[in-house]
């Protein structure tokens, strides 16, 4: 089948790729930009590892076509922090232990992030509600909510958000 | 998961979409969320030649109210049935139905309410991967001879499964097929044939354009049992729709019970919603006896085919629709005060 020339807009920049009309979003993600943060896990919209947002919502990109992204805004874990430095979330993420074997966290991070995008403070709730879609095989769902809603927002009788790293920096290759 | 090969086709006006379903007919499907479509094609449950995305027709996508209607587009995300004050005031089942489909910040900007409608009938024989259904003869659903949820079937017996259908036909919806130079309207409740294999009574050039719900003054409720929320579909689901009385105080005027999950659609119970007409709205006796003997009548269609056992499903029937019924008596006596 003949590949398609596309243009799509990941993390604001414009990316040119060719697609077969049976590539999903995820794939071309993965194997044609490189960018792997997006993880393939279950491929048929379960565990959420694949999450991303289109036009400023999460979705799951292993159940999107590509063709189907073309003029959405789309945005993935690696466009979560600003040049070398982490997002809040992301640093929160370390503080708390919410990162263990790590394969859910881009998915976690991509559902978190648009949570807090439309409730700075949420609470405990709220946060599980809307992580929901997200499979943790870890386990770690505690320190994951508590990632959340301590982002931003650190709290006095958490030993984790006292013991806050410095801001941390993305390794440079 | 690879999907299997296809031509994808994106018309821009739904003149065009039609055009394109009249020429492809069983050749292609259409495309609106893909979150049940996608799912089905990388198992090699369908291998349609073309899709048909609706991405571009944004007209389908609306919620407003019209001369004692509430009109959808058929491509409505469910994020925004649950963002809508007009359906959580004046349909709250549908609401409370979408706001429990799937994971709220995933399925639900891509799914559409159409599409939930749509949503091909499930059986935990058939819904599985190439390699497992390679290894045993096809069932009906596969294009076989066997059904391996009921012994000695004739017929397939997969369930529907779909929260947003069971809302609606409790609520009296009707739906709007377009089709190449027309369309038609149909109560949601006939819109079902008992075949498993092709549950709906629609042409494969037609196209679900809109769902059309009466106000009525009555209350609603939707409720749901699932294994995991966010992940799993209902097993057994219950909607209810209970309009009080406006010349009697806190009597009934009109019931519909409809359960879902149990059966090849879901079921408009017709006796056990009669059964409650003239009653009390505090008559909690009367709701236990219509709530059993719904468990009897679903219990008939029920085969063991979506995860939990039978006996516990059926049993389950009778708690969901008496916890339907309770609390919509419950809001109706509170609107009254």
């Amino acid at each position: 089948m003949e590949k398609i020339q596309i243009t799509l807009n990941i993390n604001d920049k414009p990316c040119d790729v060719m697609v077969s009309p049976n590539d999903t979003l995820l794939e071309v993600l993965r194997d044609e930009l490189d960018l792997t943060g997006s993880k393939d896990a279950c491929s048929e919209g379960i565990c959420g590892s694949c999450t991303i947002h289109m036009d400023g919502k999460p979705v799951r990109s292993c159940l999107t076509l590509a063709m189907e992204a073309v003029g959405t805004k789309i945005k993935t874990v690696e466009g979560l922090a600003n040049g070398d430095e982490l997002s809040d979330l992301q640093q929160s993420f370390i503080d708390h232990g919410a990162v263990q074997c790590g394969f859910c966290t881009p998915g976690m991070l991509m559902s978190a992030d648009a949570l807090l995008k439309e409730n700075p403070s949420p609470d405990d709730k709220t946060i599980r509600k809307a992580l929901a879609g997200n499979i943790c095989r870890c386990t770690g769902y505690a320190k994951i909510v508590d990632a959340v809603a301590h982002t931003g927002n650190p709290q006095d009788n958490c030993p984790d958000c006292l013991t806050s790293s410095k801001p941390y920096k993305i390794q440079g290759e | 998961m690879r999907l299997p090969r296809f031509n994808y086709l994106g018309p821009d006006t739904l003149e065009d979409t039609l055009d394109l379903l009249a020429f492809h007919r069983d050749d292609a499907k259409i495309l609106a969320g893909g979150t049940d479509l996608l799912v089905r094609m990388k198992k090699g449950l369908l291998k349609p030649n073309v899709l048909i995305s609706l991405k571009a027709l944004k007209d389908l996508s609306y919620i407003h109210e019209e001369d004692g209607y509430i009109k959808i587009g058929a491509r409505t995300p469910l994020a925004d049935i649950t963002a809508s004050d007009l359906i959580q005031k004046k349909a709250c089942a549908l609401f409370q139905a979408c706001e429990k489909i799937g994971a709220i910040t995933m399925q639900h900007y891509r799914g559409t309410i159409g599409g939930n409608i749509l949503q091909d009938n499930r059986c935990h024989h058939y819904n599985q991967s190439d390699f497992h259904r390679s290894g045993r003869q096809p069932c009906h659903k596969d294009g076989g001879k066997i059904c391996y949820a009921r012994d000695e079937a004739d017929r397939c017996n997969s369930t529907c499964q779909s929260d947003g259908a069971t809302a609606l036909m409790a609520l009296g919806a009707e739906i709007t097929l377009a089709r190449k130079g027309g369309e038609r309207t149909v109560d949601l409740a006939n819109f079902y044939t008992t075949d498993g294999i092709m549950p709906f009574a629609m042409e494969s050039h037609e196209l679900l354009k809109e769902i059309i719900i009466p106000v009525k003054g009555a209350q609603s409720v939707y409720k749901r049992l699932a294994y995991r929320s966010a992940i799993d579909y209902p097993i057994v689901c219950a909607g209810v729709l209970l309009k009080p009385s406006k010349s009697q105080k806190n009597k009934i005027e009109d019931v519909r019970i409809v359960v879902g999950a149990m059966s090849r659609s879901p079921l408009f119970l017709v006796q056990e919603s009669s059964s409650l007409k003239g009653k009390s709205l505090t008559d909690v006796d009367a709701f236990k006896k219509a709530a059993d003997s719904s468990m009897n009548s679903a219990s008939t269609f029920a085969v063991h085919n979506v995860g939990a056992t039978l006996e516990y499903r059926c049993e389950m029937v009778s708690q969901m629709v008496f916890q339907a019924l309770k609390e919509a008596a419950q809001k109706a006596i509170d609107v009254k005060g």
